[in-house]
Formats: C-alpha cells, sequence, structure tokens
C-alpha cells in the first residue's frame, strides 16, 4: 500500500453542512401533497388482556376522520418484525426456530402499549381526538415479567409452538446440550483452586436514538407501495414489507430519510408494517405516522435483560480453566431477535478468554415487557457487566494485577474466535491494555486506592472486550455496490448502507476516493433507494465499512481495472505498464503516453465515434464497476476501557472521574469518525453500568417511557474522556479498517463496575449500579 | 399517556391584572393560569384537561424582582429562574435561592419557568419553592374581591394541592429580608446533573457567631408536599453547630420524614440518606459554598 | 377552540399566521411555516431538540411554548444562522470539531451554543456543559460539542486567528 491520500484523514463529512443548517430531511420533515395521519390506538391499561370488545363507532364519527381500522381491516398474515430470519440460509432458519408472531392489531395484548386499532384523519391532531373515542374493553390475564414468572408450568402460553413460553433456546442440533461449549466444563472445575460464582441482573436499557419513530407509507397509482423511514436496514425491509403484504420486490420501495441515530432501534421493521397497513386502506393518499417518544419507548426493541449466572474456576497461577454460564433473558411480547442475542450474548463470553473449557446456555423467555431486539453491542455489554466483574473477582482472590492478568489470558491470533472454528485473524489489545493504563497511571492509582477510609472513595477498573466486523458466519454476509464513473469523470457510489449518523458514507466515500485514487469531493455516496441499490443486509454488526466498504473498494477496483484496459488499448500499452497520478494514466518510462480518465469517461460516452469515418475509437460504454461482496472474515475488533470514579459511602453516589478507551481500531479511516464512535458508546455504557433501565409495576405497566423519568448521562455527567487508537491494519478489512461501531459501548460497562468494585470492595450484582444498591451494599458488608 | 397534540382549550390573553382577574372570576375552577408553562403545558399533553388557559403573556406589571434592604426580596408572577440568576442581591443575600436556581431544570426551562409558577405546581420536589420555603416568604393572591396575603408554610396542603382559590391570581411573593449572620444553602440529589429532585434539602440559620439562634430547614421528596423539620430547627436552635450536633441532627432527621418508593428513589434510601443531606446543607451554609 | 392571528419573525422574515390556541410554538414553526430544522424529540422540555432563539439570544423549548403568546417575537431557528451562505462560526466549529453525527440534536446544539456564547463569550468547560443540558445528544457523549463551543468562543473572540 502507498501513502493513502483520503484514508486516514479528516475530511469534512458528507452530511454534516445540511445537519448543521438543518436543512437535512428526517422522515418527519418530508411533507407530500394530499397527506393523512395516522394514529395508532393502543392499550394503556393492562399489559396482558384479551381484547372482548372494540367499539369503533365513536371514532368513524368524529371530524376530519377518513377510515378506523380495527384487527380485521388490516392484513391477517403474522410477521417477525425483526429481520434475523433474511440474513441466514433457509436451512438455518429452520434451526432457530424463528417464528411469525405479530400481527399488525391484536385482540390478544401482550405489553403495556400493544396496538389494537388505528384511526386515519386530515390532521394529526383530528387523529389523536378521534383515537381517544375509541372504546375496548378486556379481560386480564395474568402478567409474567420475568423469565421466572413465564416459565411456570400453569403460566398461560404466548404461543402454541414454543412451549414453557421458551421462546429460543440454543437448538440441540447446532449446537449439543443446548450449549455453546468447548472442552468438559464438569471436569475443568475439579482442577479449579479458586471458583467464583454469581448470578446477576442485566437491565433493560433503551437505545434513545433522538429521532423518534417516523413513517410515512403510500399505495401510489402504479400499486406500488412506497414507505418513508429512517430505517437501518432498506434492502431487509423492503424483503417483509414485500412478504407481508404479498407484493413483487418491484412493487415494495423504501425511501430511507436521514437517520436520527439508530443503535438497534430501527434494526428490522419496528413501525413499518402498520403505517404500509394504514396506506394500503387509503390507496393514493400517504399517510404519515408520528410516534410520540413514549411510543417510541414502547414499539421499538430495548436490550435484553434478564437473568445472567456465571461461574469461573481458576488454578492458584491464574489459569482459567472452567467458565460456565447461563442467560435467561425476558424477551419481552414478542419473538423478534429471540435467537440472535440469545447466541450473541456467550460468543462475546467464547471469544474473550482461554479458558480450557467453556460452556455458555441462552435460553429467551416470553414475558409481558415491550419487545427486546438489538442494541448496540447485541449481547455484549450484558456479557462485559457479568464476566468482566467475574474476573476482577477471580484476579483478587488469585492477588492478581487485572490488567496483567487480562493480557496473559485472552485469546489473540490465532485462537478460536467468538464463532468456534473462526479463529482470530488480528488482535493489538495488549497494546490497548498498555497504553491505557500508562495513560491513566494504573499501577500508581491501583496502589493509591488501597485501604482508603475516607466517605469518599475513589476506585479504577479495567475492562476488555472483542466483537466482530459484520456478523460472518453467523450471517450470510453480503452488500452490493454499484459503481457510474460519469462522462466527467466524477463517480457515483450506489448501495443500500444507512448512515444513521455514525458517518459511514463519509468512510465509505474515503475507500472509494481512495481505491479509484480520484479526489473525496469526485465522489458521490447514493443511497437510500432500494430501487436502485443492490442487495445488502443493513447498518448493524459493526458491518458497515468493513463489508459495505468492502464491497466500495471491490467495486471500485473493477472501474479501474476497466480505466486501465481502456488506457492500455489507446495507447496501445500493456495495462500492467501503466500508471494513474492525478487522474491522468501513464506509461510507465514515456512521460508523453498519457491519457486522462476524463477522456476515457468522456469517450465512452459522448465521442466513442468518428463522426467522418463511422470508426469507433477507443471502447464505446460507460464504465460501470460492480461488486457483490462477501467478506472473507469478522475482523474482530479489540478495546480495553480504564474507568476512575469516586464513590460517595454516605450516599451511595458515584462520579466517574475519567474513561479512558484504547481500541483496536484495524485502521482509522476517519479518525474523528472513529473518536465519536467510541465517545458516544461510551455514554451508552456508562447509562448502562449506572442509570439506565426500563421499570415496569407489578401490573406491567411501564413506569419510565420517557426522557422526564429515563435518565441517560448529560453533558455535566460526562466524564473526561481520552480515545487512543491503535491501529494494526487487518489483513481483510478496507486498508486494515475493523468496525468499531459497537465497540466503544462494550468495555466502559464492566470497567465502571470493575471501579466501584475497586473504591469499595464490593460488587453490585444489578444493573444499573444505583447509589440506593451501593449504599445497600456497603450496609450488608459493614454487618457482615 | 403523551400525545404530541395538546388537548383543547381555548387560550384567553388579558392584558391586565384586572382583566385576568375578571377572566379567572368567570371561569373559576374551568380555568387555569399559564405563566412559563413549563407544568401546566407538560400536563396538557398528558390527562389534564382544561376549559379555558389564562395567560400572563400579556399582562404588565408581573415581572418585579426587587430587592430591599427592609422588605426583603419581592418576586412578580412572570418572574423566571433566569432572572434569579441575573440577580446579583439574590446571589448576595439568598444563597439558598441562588443555589437552587443554579441547578434547577435547564437554560430553556429557566428561561421560561417561573418562581411563582413553581411554588403554585405544588410539588413535593420543586427546588426554588424549598429554598424560598426555608427562607420564608409571603404570597399575595388576589380575585375580584380584593388582595389577601399567604405564609408558604400555611400554603401547600396536599400533593397539588395550594390554599389558592380558584378564582385568584398569584401576584407576587415577598422574601423577608436576611437579618445580619443570616446563612443559607440549598443542595439537591438527582439522578443525573439534569432531573427532577430525588431528595433536596434548604436551611436557613440565624447565627450569631458560632450559635445558631434560629433556623427554619426543609426537605422535599420526602412526603406528599415539601415539608419543614421542627425536630431538627429545635436541635440548632440556641446551639453552637458541632460535628456532634450534626450527627445528632444526622439521626434523627428520619424520624421528622415519610418518604415514599417512586422511579427516582426508594423509600428506603430517602430515609437512610435524608440525614447525610441535611448535614451537609448545614454544612454547606457555614461554610458559604463549601460543604467537604 | 379559539384560534389567533399572530405574527411572527422567523430568521429576519415576518410570517402572518392563525394559530389555534393548543398549538406549540414548534408545531407552528413546523408545521405551518416549514421549518422543520426546529425538531421535536420528546414534547416535554427534556431534550431540546425543538430549541429556538427569541430575540436572538434567550433559548426556549419550542415544545413548551404556545405559538398564540410568542405574537410579534423574533425567532430564530437553525436555518437563520448562516449570513448571505456563509455558516455561522458556531456552526463551522460543529462540523471542524466532529461534534455532529446523527445531528438530530444539532439545530438545537447550535442554538444552545450561540445562547452559551452570547450570554459568557468566554466560558470554561464545566460551564459549557453546564449550558448543554436541556440538549440531549445521544451519538457523541457531548466531548466534541463541547470542543466545538470552546472553538466557537475563540473563533468569536478572535483567539488564535
Ligand atoms: C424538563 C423539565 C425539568 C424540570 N426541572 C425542574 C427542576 O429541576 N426543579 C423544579 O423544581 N422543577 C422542575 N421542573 C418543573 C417546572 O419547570 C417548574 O415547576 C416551574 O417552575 C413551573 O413554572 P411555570 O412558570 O413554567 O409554571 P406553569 O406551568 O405556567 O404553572 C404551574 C402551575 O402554577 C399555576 N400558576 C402559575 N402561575 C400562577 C399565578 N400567577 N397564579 C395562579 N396560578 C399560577 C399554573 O396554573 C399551574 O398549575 C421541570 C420541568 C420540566 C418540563
Ligand atoms: S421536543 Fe422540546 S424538549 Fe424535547
Ligand atoms: S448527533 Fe445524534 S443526537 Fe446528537
Amino acid at each position: 500500500m502507498g501513502e493513502l491520500k483520503v484514508v486516514g484523514k479528516k475530511v469534512e463529512r458528507v452530511d454534516v453542512r445540511s445537519k448543521v443548517t438543518g436543512g437535512a430531511l428526517y422522515a418527519a420533515d418530508v411533507q407530500l401533497a394530499g397527506m393523512l395521519y395516522g394514529k395508532i390506538v393502543r392499550c394503556y391499561d393492562h399489559a396482558h388482556a384479551r381484547v372482548t370488545s372494540l367499539d369503533l363507532s365513536e371514532a368513524v364519527k368524529c371530524k376530519g376522520v377518513i377510515k378506523v381500522l380495527g384487527p380485521k381491516d388490516v392484513t391477517q398474515k403474522e410477521y417477525n418484525a425483526s429481520v434475523l430470519d433474511m440474513m441466514v440460509s433457509a436451512d438455518m432458519r429452520g434451526v432457530l426456530g424463528d417464528i411469525d408472531d405479530q400481527s399488525i392489531f391484536t385482540d390478544h395484548v401482550k405489553h403495556y402499549g400493544d396496538a389494537i386499532a388505528a384511526v386515519i384523519a386530515t390532521s394529526e391532531e383530528a387523529a389523536e381526538r378521534a383515537a381517544e373515542k375509541i372504546k375496548a374493553t378486556y379481560e386480564e390475564l395474568p402478567v409474567y415479567l420475568t423469565a421466572d414468572d413465564a416459565k411456570q408450568p400453569d403460566a398461560l402460553q404466548f404461543r402454541p409452538e414454543k412451549p414453557g413460553n421458551l421462546a429460543f433456546q440454543l437448538p440441540e442440533m447446532a449446537f449439543p446440550n443446548n450449549a455453546y461449549a468447548w472442552g468438559e466444563v464438569d471436569d475443568s472445575f475439579a482442577e479449579a483452586d479458586i471458583i467464583v460464582e454469581d448470578s446477576f441482573y442485566v437491565s433493560k436499557q433503551k437505545q434513545c436514538q433522538m429521532e423518534p419513530g417516523s413513517y410515512i407509507a403510500l399505495y401510489d397509482d402504479q400499486k406500488r407501495l412506497n414507505c418513508w423511514t429512517s430505517t437501518q436496514m432498506p434492502k431487509l425491509v423492503q424483503k417483509k414489507l414485500a412478504n407481508l403484504y404479498e407484493l413483487p420486490m418491484t412493487r415494495v420501495k423504501i425511501h430511507t430519510t436521514v437517520i436520527g441515530g439508530g443503535f438497534g432501534a430501527r434494526l428490522g421493521m419496528v413501525l413499518e408494517p402498520e403505517t404500509c397497513a394504514l396506506a394500503m386502506a387509503v390507496p393514493g393518499r400517504p399517510v404519515k405516522l408520528l410516534s410520540p417518544r413514549e411510543e417510541d419507548w414502547l414499539t421499538s426493541p430495548s436490550r435484553h435483560p434478564g437473568k445472567y449466572w456465571m461461574k469461573m474456576g481458576f488454578k492458584k497461577d491464574g489459569t482459567p480453566v472452567a467458565c460456565d454460564a447461563k442467560f435467561e433473558n425476558y424477551k419481552g411480547a414478542y419473538y423478534v431477535d429471540a435467537s440472535g442475542t440469545a447466541f450473541t450474548t456467550g460468543a462475546w463470553l467464547g471469544g474473550m478468554y482461554k479458558f480450557d473449557s467453556l460452556r455458555y446456555r441462552g435460553e429467551s423467555y416470553y414475558t409481558n415487557q415491550s419487545i427486546c431486539g438489538a442494541f448496540r453491542g447485541y449481547g455484549n455489554p450484558q456479557t462485559n457487566f457479568v464476566m468482566e466483574q467475574m474476573v476482577d473477582r477471580g484476579c483478587a482472590q488469585l492477588g492478581a494485577d487485572p490488567i496483567e492478568w487480562r493480557k496473559k489470558w485472552h485469546k489473540t491470533i490465532g485462537d478460536d474466535g467468538w464463532c468456534i472454528g473462526v479463529p482470530y485473524n488480528s488482535c493489538a489489545l495488549d497494546e490497548c491494555l498498555d497504553r491505557a493504563a500508562e495513560a491513566i497511571s494504573w499501577t500508581e492509582k491501583r496502589v493509591k486506592y488501597k485501604n482508603q477510609t475516607g466517605v469518599k472513595r475513589r476506585g479504577i477498573g479495567v475492562a476488555v472486550m472483542n466483537h466482530t466486523s459484520g456478523a460472518m458466519p453467523m450471517l450470510l454476509e453480503h452488500t452490493v455496490c454499484d459503481v457510474l464513473l460519469h462522462q466527467d469523470a466524477t463517480a457515483t457510489i450506489n448501495l443500500a448502507c444507512s448512515d444513521m449518523g455514525q458517518g459511514s458514507h463519509t468512510t465509505l466515500r474515503q475507500v472509494a476516493a481512495e481505491t479509484l485514487d480520484f479526489p473525496y469531493d469526485d465522489i458521490h455516496i447514493a443511497t437510500g433507494d432500494t430501487d436502485a441499490a443492490g442487495f445488502d443486509i443493513g447498518a448493524h454488526a459493526s458491518r458497515t465499512l468493513y463489508v459495505g466498504g468492502g464491497a466500495v473498494k471491490q467495486a471500485c477496483e473493477d472501474v479501474r481495472r476497466q480505466l486501465f484496459d481502456r488506457a492500455a488499448l489507446e495507447l496501445e500499452e500493456d495495462a500492467s505498464n501503466l500508471y494513474m497520478e492525478d487522474k491522468i494514466i501513464h506509461v510507465k518510462g514515456a512521460s508523453n503516453k498519457s491519457i486522462s480518465v476524463q477522456t476515457i469517461a468522456d469517450q465512452g460516452v459522448n465521442n466513442f465515434m468518428n463522426p467522418e469515418t463511422g470508426e469507433l475509437i477507443g471502447q464505446p460504454g460507460q464504465i460501470q464497476g460492480y461488486a457483490s461482496f462477501f467478506p472473507p472474515h469478522n475482523a474482530p475488533p479489540f478495546g480495553a476501557t480504564i474507568a476512575e470514579v469516586e464513590v460517595d459511602t454516605e450516599t451511595g453516589e458515584v462520579k466517574v472521574i475519567e474513561l479512558v478507551n484504547a481500541h483496536d481500531v484495524g485502521r482509522a479511516i476517519h479518525p474523528g469518525v472513529v473518536e465519536g464512535q467510541l465517545d458516544g458508546g461510551a455514554q451508552q455504557g456508562l447509562g448502562m453500568a449506572l442509570t439506565e433501565e426500563t421499570y415496569f409495576d407489578e401490573k406491567g405497566i411501564c413506569l419510565n417511557n420517557s426522557f422526564t423519568d429515563y435518565k441517560m448521562f448529560g453533558p455535566s455527567d460526562m466524564p473526561k474522556m481520552t480515545n487512543i487508537l491503535v491501529e494494526n491494519p487487518d489483513p481483510t478489512g478496507p486498508f486494515g479498517a475493523k468496525g468499531v461501531g459497537e465497540a466503544g459501548i462494550v468495555p466502559p460497562v464492566g470497567a465502571t463496575a470493575n471501579a466501584i468494585f475497586n473504591a469499595i470492595g464490593v460488587q453490585i450484582l444489578e444493573a444499573p449500579i444505583t447509589p440506593e444498591k451501593i449504599l445497600k451494599a456497603l450496609e450488608e458488608k459493614n454487618n457482615a | 399517556m403523551t400525545s404530541r397534540v395538546m388537548r383543547d382549550f381555548d387560550l384567553l390573553l388579558p392584558e391586565s391584572v384586572a382583566q385576568a382577574i375578571t377572566l379567572l372570576a368567570t371561569h373559576k375552577d374551568k380555568a387555569a393560569v399559564l405563566a412559563g408553562g413549563t407544568d401546566l403545558l407538560v400536563a396538557l399533553k398528558f390527562d389534564y384537561d382544561i376549559d379555558n388557559v389564562v395567560s400572563l403573556a400579556l399582562v404588565p406589571g408581573l415581572d418585579v424582582l426587587e430587592f430591599d434592604s427592609e422588605r426583603g426580596l419581592a418576586i412578580g408572577a412572570k418572574v423566571t429562574i433566569a432572572d434569579l440568576l441575573k440577580s446579583s442581591d439574590v446571589k448576595e443575600y439568598y444563597p439558598a435561592l441562588w443555589q437552587s436556581a443554579k441547578v434547577f431544570a435547564t437554560p430553556q426551562l429557566r428561561n421560561t419557568a417561573t418562581v411563582i409558577g413553581n411554588i403554585l405546581r405544588a410539588s413535593p420536589a420543586g427546588d426554588c419553592s424549598l429554598a424560598i420555603y426555608a427562607l420564608g416568604g409571603i404570597l399575595t393572591l388576589e380575585n375580584a374581591t380584593g388582595r389577601r396575603e399567604v405564609d408558604l408554610d400555611d400554603f401547600w396542603i396536599s400533593y397539588g394541592v395550594t390554599a389558592r382559590k380558584d378564582d385568584e391570581l398569584t401576584i407576587s411573593l415577598q422574601v423577608p429580608a436576611p437579618a445580619t449572620g443570616q446563612k443559607s444553602a440549598f443542595r439537591r440529589m438527582t439522578r443525573v446533573t439534569e432531573d427532577l429532585s430525588k431528595l433536596n434539602a434548604a436551611v436557613c440559620l440565624q447565627m450569631d457567631g458560632d450559635e445558631c439562634t434560629g433556623a427554619r430547614v426543609a426537605m422535599g421528596c420526602v412526603g406528599p408536599t415539601l415539608i419543614r423539620l421542627p425536630k431538627v430547627e429545635n436541635m440548632l436552635a440556641g446551639s453552637v453547630v458541632t460535628p456532634e450536633l450534626l450527627q445528632e441532627i444526622s439521626d434523627t432527621v428520619a424520624s421528622e420524614i415519610n418518604p415514599i418508593d417512586d422511579i427516582r428513589s426508594s423509600a428506603e434510601y430517602r430515609l437512610k440518606v435524608a440525614g447525610v443531606l441535611v448535614k451537609r446543607v448545614i454544612k454547606l451554609a457555614l461554610n458559604e459554598g463549601n460543604d467537604q | 377552540m379559539k384560534k389567533h392571528a399572530i405574527t411572527l419573525t422567523v430568521n429576519g422574515e415576518e410570517r402572518d399566521l392563525i394559530v389555534p390556541s393548543n398549538r406549540t410554538l414548534l408545531d407552528a414553526l413546523r408545521d405551518d411555516l416549514g421549518y422543520t430544522d426546529t425538531k421535536y424529540g420528546c414534547g416535554t422540555g427534556e431534550c431540546g431538540a425543538c430549541t429556538v432563539l427569541v430575540d436572538g439570544k434567550t433559548s426556549i423549548n419550542g415544545c413548551l411554548t404556545l405559538a398564540a403568546t410568542m405574537d410579534g417575537k423574533s425567532i430564530t431557528t437553525a436555518a437563520g444562522l448562516a449570513r448571505d451562505g456563509n455558516l455561522h462560526p458556531v456552526q463551522q466549529a460543529f462540523i471542524d470539531n466532529d461534534a455532529i453525527q446523527c445531528g438530530f440534536c444539532t439545530p438545537g446544539m447550535v442554538l444552545k451554543a450561540v445562547s452559551i456564547l452570547d450570554e459568557n463569550p468566554n466560558p470554561t468547560e464545566e460551564e459549557i456543559r453546564h449550558g448543554l443540558e436541556g440538549s440531549i445528544c445521544r451519538c457523541t457523549g457531548y466531548t466534541k460539542i463541547v470542543d466545538a463551543v470552546q472553538d466557537a468562543s475563540n473563533r468569536l473572540s478572535g483567539v488564535g486567528e
């Protein structure tokens, strides 16, 4: 690789000008002629109930109402809002047991806020007012909020296909004894000198992307179903909607608008099916559906909460001999991502340390909570909270330094990665740990913070993580990219990858510019149109730069090859004897023999024939590059966070003083983008560790589905942040890059928990670690 | 459940106090007064329903914020939290009020939310209300039959309920002038910086050298209304504030409060920590800004 | 429901409109006048996506303001900050410091930054953070936003030029 011209530079992001002036159009900003407004009627009286009567008659009479829809007025097909089933092979789909268990409107309410009907009206206000007039009566059913509730033998069954309300467990066929495992765990524990074991709770954290769900759908005059949405995965949503409404893909179009944050909340479908159902009821009229924040909360997926048990065994010399774990998650009302997260939560565990043997069991139980699905990290923050606290407990008993222990026992190149059988091909975690430790003066502070006695006590803790760039081989990783070389020698890159704000259109453009050796300004990334863009599985799994970038690179290489072939033809030279500089292709060693890209591009389109002779000039036709790209690997990102906290032992309050995040990013295509991912991830990781949880009362009524009641770290709460980007190019990533979209959220979770442990000498087993829990734990410690 | 669209109501825009009072006399319990609207408009997006909203936007004369060394601080019905923060008198003479304003809500909210609206909301968590409760205050209310004054000590009746009659407009609030040696402070605990209090406390101590000659100690989030802690006040009055006394006070607080579990904290925690908070706010008052 | 005829000066342009009593300033700006740069994020005063400036400096929540009470007022939205095609120094600082990700908070954030610097041209980091409360960003962790405000402060006061 020669010197990089665009990659690694802080170029201006493609989208920031329109965002800073407010010109960027998000779904709610799109206004179409003849727009109607939808309002979904939800059950806010119960979390589990059967609708015994539904009276729409008063609503129909309201001013401005066009139509009122009950459960029977829309498609009767069931669906699964998740798209996981579209990213695996047909065989695997059967093994995983994903089912369709959602309907547009239901007469069996399974969570607070389940949808029972809808109104379409001429204004938002008219729709709201009419919706209030819809009267339903209910028969209350028992409410199940935890796995333990749901698995009681006499519990009402959510789905006949899922006995015991066990929506998912690792399937025997692929995972003997329903476990993700290697070695003989029980035997290994027999060799352990030290065993640590505990049961944890991980919380129902919400993405809280700033743009609440907003959708427009239009069943147009060509009988095409259009949907404007800020989805993370346009191509899969297109296919899902086509399936649901039994339309060919040519008649379903997703218009991806600017996306106001995703973090998993827009993975798969959210309210696209409902909005489309409304649009199908009023052909020719666009229908807009704007969720209030509180509705968005209940209808988009959250992180999977649940009970997470773990046991680890070590030899006296620190050797990790065995790890046994079980995650029973509280799935919520519908299946959605039941299989995916239940597996990956264990995959991240398996990918971290060199235990002689390991067994992980993951089970998803239906509960009467709002749905869970993807959230940045996809199981990894949960595992980090538990695994890293267990490791530190082990280190404490071993008398080992937590950094030294981790350096010795983390998996590295050649070891099986998070997927058994796919070994790691790069790893710079040691460098991450060393540099982070130095940046925060780890050794000095670990000594200094021993035996504190004051009211306020400092603590310092570390956590590490492994993740993935794209989900190969778990998912069928695939992105299609077309490159159109215009006659003026600029290029449009067409692909379906969404930019949720993470900066991927910028980094993809950098990859294109670097590969083509064109200036950054000569490239445009066209996305958002599912008519034009080829297949892609969406923006998730830290895959957009790695897989999307791989596709862009391959398609641009195709363009370059064609350019060189045409130049070779014109210059009557062998293509291998040519080189390009400033968009001019030269013959090596013959400075006077050259042709510009501009000439080639223009010739192919406008000047391919001599008007006098009719002879062809060069090779006619517009140059287009194409790639249907399948990544060879999953370029594992690694990272370490060291957190320093101060705990007030009289109030239990925690102040986070500093976070140092050191990440093995392969290559930072755009350092500002990478830092931004780590900063933003850390804010969410700290929230998971310290403040964020969705609460329900015993009847299943959600108590804090709003920013008033659910609290995230704000500007004054954030600590001093230091990001260290360790650039150790991955052999398979575009220019060596790994995915960093999710990594940032993960290790701050465990590091914060461990820093608190270091400060006060007790571990808090339930996330979030609130002052209430800390004080209680301190009291118990003092009483013991 | 919330709606993106507010409930229907008629917005009335009187242009004088007299007009406002006439409107309140006409509509009585069918009207709500709109000051900054940061409580009222949120309620109107939820289940609260009211036919008429009487806005103070165009009413002149309600934005006085005046300090007089004898009469004390006069706060008009339209004075915002941001106005308090701009006043050097508030900062100098009423540290508790200034501190409560400083951490109150958000800059946008502080620019619109009024001090009197905070009091009229009768929330058991109100921050400025609590500071003023410790400092002492008298509200002036007016209806068609005339004006009356109500001491804050008698104003909050239960959660969200005050001694204000439906047809009364609150005109202003008078906070007494600080005597020499008065020290006050406010402190709150929240889950994150921007939040409603999960526990707050304010004190106003009359000091004569090292001796405290009189004290008002108020707490929030520990009952249906803001409350005062009479036992603690008695312990302080006539005493030198020693670490031992502070510890005794800290141990006493729990017996004076009756907190509940809610989304922001638990009764158990509040019982445990309230004493710590009171101890710290007293120290803060005495050390004028430094409670460590 | 009563309707009110009002005049708003938005980004320097005078606009007459008739609003029902319950219309928020946010909805009036977005739906009646097309200023979709002002965003709805929560409707309850928590997130600041709906922030606008009154008289070019005082930040308020559009979602908790009745349009009908704003007759005769001058409102600035993010779309009104640029002058003659040149971005406001605060906007430029947001771009240069990578302070923008999904951008949904950005219009409110830049207005907030303008108001912070109007009140205090040389704020400390702590003052900037305090001033940014009430504007939620879920993407950036605020670090780069704080940097941007600091940078804008320097630009506006001519430091480092
Ligand atoms: C995001 C957010 C954060 C908040 N944070 C805090 C916080 O940190 N601390 C805190 O204490 N509060 C907080 N609040 C609550 C609120 O901002 C305060 O209670 C505020 O002071 C209310 O003042 P207002 O002028 O906005 O009241 P309004 O909403 O206008 O009125 C409140 C009540 O008082 C009545 N009222 C107002 N003025 C009069 C009058 N002159 N005569 C008769 N009745 C009157 C109204 O009818 C209404 O019932 C917060 C609110 C929000 C939305
Ligand atoms: S929309 Fe106004 S503060 Fe969130
Ligand atoms: S940039 Fe996305 S919320 Fe701030």
